[in-house]
């Protein structure tokens, strides 16, 4: 007895198991997991508590390693929209570059306000002050909130990377305001600890654990925008498949033939 | 451990955070790419 397989419905693919992932990806991905268990080990248990801060300094190593990615992740969308306006280098890759490093970029900087309010409530005493870093931090995490808010507007594909690539490079402005916020302004925020200093006194074991948090934090962006700008990819093309049978479909329509050969609809 | 509660609370919000937009977007691409011949998925 001979069977017939099941025909494949039209538009399906019969095997495609592969997700976004590549070989690079997936040593990167298993790499960042074990930069990610060592940072935990190190912040929690082996670094020492500090001698002013105490225990709460723990809280600084994904604080200080979130927030760096969040920042650049937002010089990351800003650089990718300007390509994208660029004529040269125009292409949706950009675009989808930029959108994938602004959410994470929002993530990372939701957790950087979430990880700053537990340490002010042990060193402040209070979880939220109207200081100059913090209240400008929260700002810029609402404007990249709304930066993706404008992302899923309506719209080609086109128009949605011009009106995005434009909020990109106006909300990218805000990020120096938030760097020197404690330096313009009378803030309770603490300067940098380690950036732009040329007489770090931290411990060793803490200075590692600091910069392991910020390697650690880097690599799982570049994983998480390699995969993201890919799903976007597929999302577009999706769309645009979607597009062209329905265009298909129309035309089909259009020049249907009736029983008496007469075709209705179509002009030479 | 001083203030034991706060400083996990960080870094479960950190990786939980995390790992929920990790599996989101692999969760998303597997679906997507069901749908998509290899053609349009030139990292293949």
């Amino acid at each position: 007895m001979v069977t017939t397989p099941a025909p494949t419905p039209p538009g399906a693919v019969a095997a495609a198991p592969a997700g976004t992932g590549t070989t690079f990806t997936r040593w990167l991905g298993a790499l960042t997991l074990v930069a990610m268990a060592v940072l935990t080990l190190f912040g929690l248990v082996i670094s020492p508590a500090d001698q002013v801060q105490g225990d709460s300094v723990r809280i600084l190593y994904v604080h200080v390693g979130t927030v760096w990615v969040a920042y650049l992740a937002f010089v990351v969308t800003a650089i990718s929209s300007a390509a994208y306006l660029w004529r040269r280098t125009s292409s949706l890759t950009w675009d989808r570059i930029a959108g994938a490093s602004a959410e994470i970029g929002v993530l990372f900087m939701a957790v950087t306000l979430l990880t700053g309010a537990l340490w002010g409530r042990i060193s402040w005493g209070t979880f939220w002050v109207w200081d100059a870093r913090v209240t400008t931090t929260a700002f810029l995490f609402i404007t990249y909130v709304g930066y993706l808010a404008v992302r899923g507007l309506g719209g080609s594909h086109q128009q949605r990377a011009r009106r995005s690539a434009v909020v990109a490079l106006l909300a990218v402005l805000e990020i120096p305001l938030v760097h020197f916020s404690v330096k313009l302004w009378r803030s309770v925020h603490q300067d940098a600890s380690v950036a732009g200093r040329g007489d770090v006194t931290l411990d060793d074991t803490m200075l590692f654990t600091l910069l392991l948090g910020v390697v650690a934090f880097t690599m799982l962006y570049a994983w998480y925008v390699l995969h993201r700008q890919r799903v976007l990819a597929m999302e577009d093309a999706i769309d645009d498949k979607g597009l062209d049978l329905a265009l298909a479909e129309r035309r089909r329509e259009a020049t249907t033939t009736t029983p008496t050969g007469l075709v209705i609809g179509e002009t030479h | 451990m001083d203030d034991l509660g706060f400083i996990l609370l960080s870094y479960l919000a950190t990786f939980g955070g995390t790992a929920a937009l990790v599996w989101q977007v692999l969760r998303r691409g597997r679906a997507l790419a069901r749908q998509l011949p290899d053609e349009d998925k030139p990292w293949i």
